[in-house]
């Protein structure tokens, strides 16, 4: 995940998706690739690589669907606030 | 010309004992006395903190909401900088032993982050004396906000402290529990920086 953005960039990001508790982790974890993942709790399937990148795909569509949502949803509410006659400053005031 | 005063004690004037051997054991000065090393440099004495080491869990994990240990993952940290002093603890499925005896103190931090819900979660050391009953003692309740939206991922950390009485290394041990009270949330963990572990470090003796 970006630290910064909050966006999954990372396989980790959806493997963590599937289920809770440390049921996966690295035989290298300096090198998180697809071949060096591993899994500890026998109960639970390691996914397939493609669902692993499909997943992931997945994931940061959901995020960047939701960051425009929020940014249309937020043009939207300005509009609808100056549509009822408040300024700049009282739409701003109001955040 | 060298000089050899051979005496077993030397006195104050009042008859006090400065310095007295015995079964060579050498006391200086006695209970209640303060030793004055004016500008000396001081050698052969043991160092104060012979052991401190730093562990990190190296990926991270979804916390739900029934008790969970920190149970694998875990290494010594490489972090920048870093350095160990003395031998490493030994873990084992979580469940950490000391390699000396001692008071030791442990500091263990640990980060979340959520985006849906209520984002309370429980961090827990658990000790043990016996190498068989855990008991808790020490937690860290956290909870957090949805600022800036309700599917905003919103971050918290929590931070605990022990000091354990290591008498025994085969039975005195301690692991990690962590339990999301409502919601999940996820357990940061990294192998390049410390985001969830603990700093281990030996105060003195038992």
């Amino acid at each position: 995940m970006n630290r910064q953005t909050g966006r999954p960039n990372h396989i980790e990001d959806y493997l963590i998706s599937l289920h809770t508790g440390q049921w996966f982790g690295w035989s290298d974890s300096k090198n998180k690739i697809y071949a060096n993942l591993i899994i500890h709790d026998d109960s639970k399937s390691k996914p397939t690589e493609q669902e692993c990148i499909d997943g992931l795909a997945t994931l940061q569509s959901d995020y960047d669907t939701a960051v425009i949502k929020k940014i249309n949803d937020k043009a939207s509410a300005n509009a609808k606030l100056k549509a009822l006659g408040l300024t700049d400053d009282e739409i701003e005031a109001l955040k | 010309m060298t000089a050899i005063l051979k005496v077993d004690t030397i006195q104050d004037t009042s008859g006090n004992n400065i310095i007295n051997e015995s079964s060579d054991t050498i006391t200086i000065g006695a209970s209640g006395d303060t030793i004055a090393l004016a500008g000396t440099t001081v050698t052969g004495i043991t160092q104060g903190i012979t052991n401190s080491q730093q562990w990190r869990i190296t990926s991270a994990f979804t916390v739900g909401t029934s008790v969970t240990d920190i149970s694998s993952n875990w290494e010594i940290s490489d972090a920048t900088g870093y350095a160990t002093i003395g031998s490493a603890l030994t873990e084992s499925s979580g469940i950490f032993s000391f390699p000396t005896t001692g008071i030791w103190l442990i500091m263990a931090y640990a980060n979340f982050r959520g985006n849906t819900g209520s984002r309370g979660v429980g961090f827990n050391l658990k000790a043990t004396t016996n190498n068989s009953t855990y008991g808790f003692v020490s937690s860290a309740e956290n909870n957090n906000s949805d600022i800036g939206g309700a599917s905003n991922t919103t971050y918290h950390s929590g931070a605990i402290m022990a000091m354990l009485d290591v008498t025994n290394t085969s039975n005195v041990k301690f692991r990690f529990t962590v339990q999301a009270t409502d919601n999940t949330q996820t357990c940061d963990g990294d192998t390049t920086r410390n985001y969830t572990g603990f700093t281990a470090v030996r105060l003195g003796n038992t």
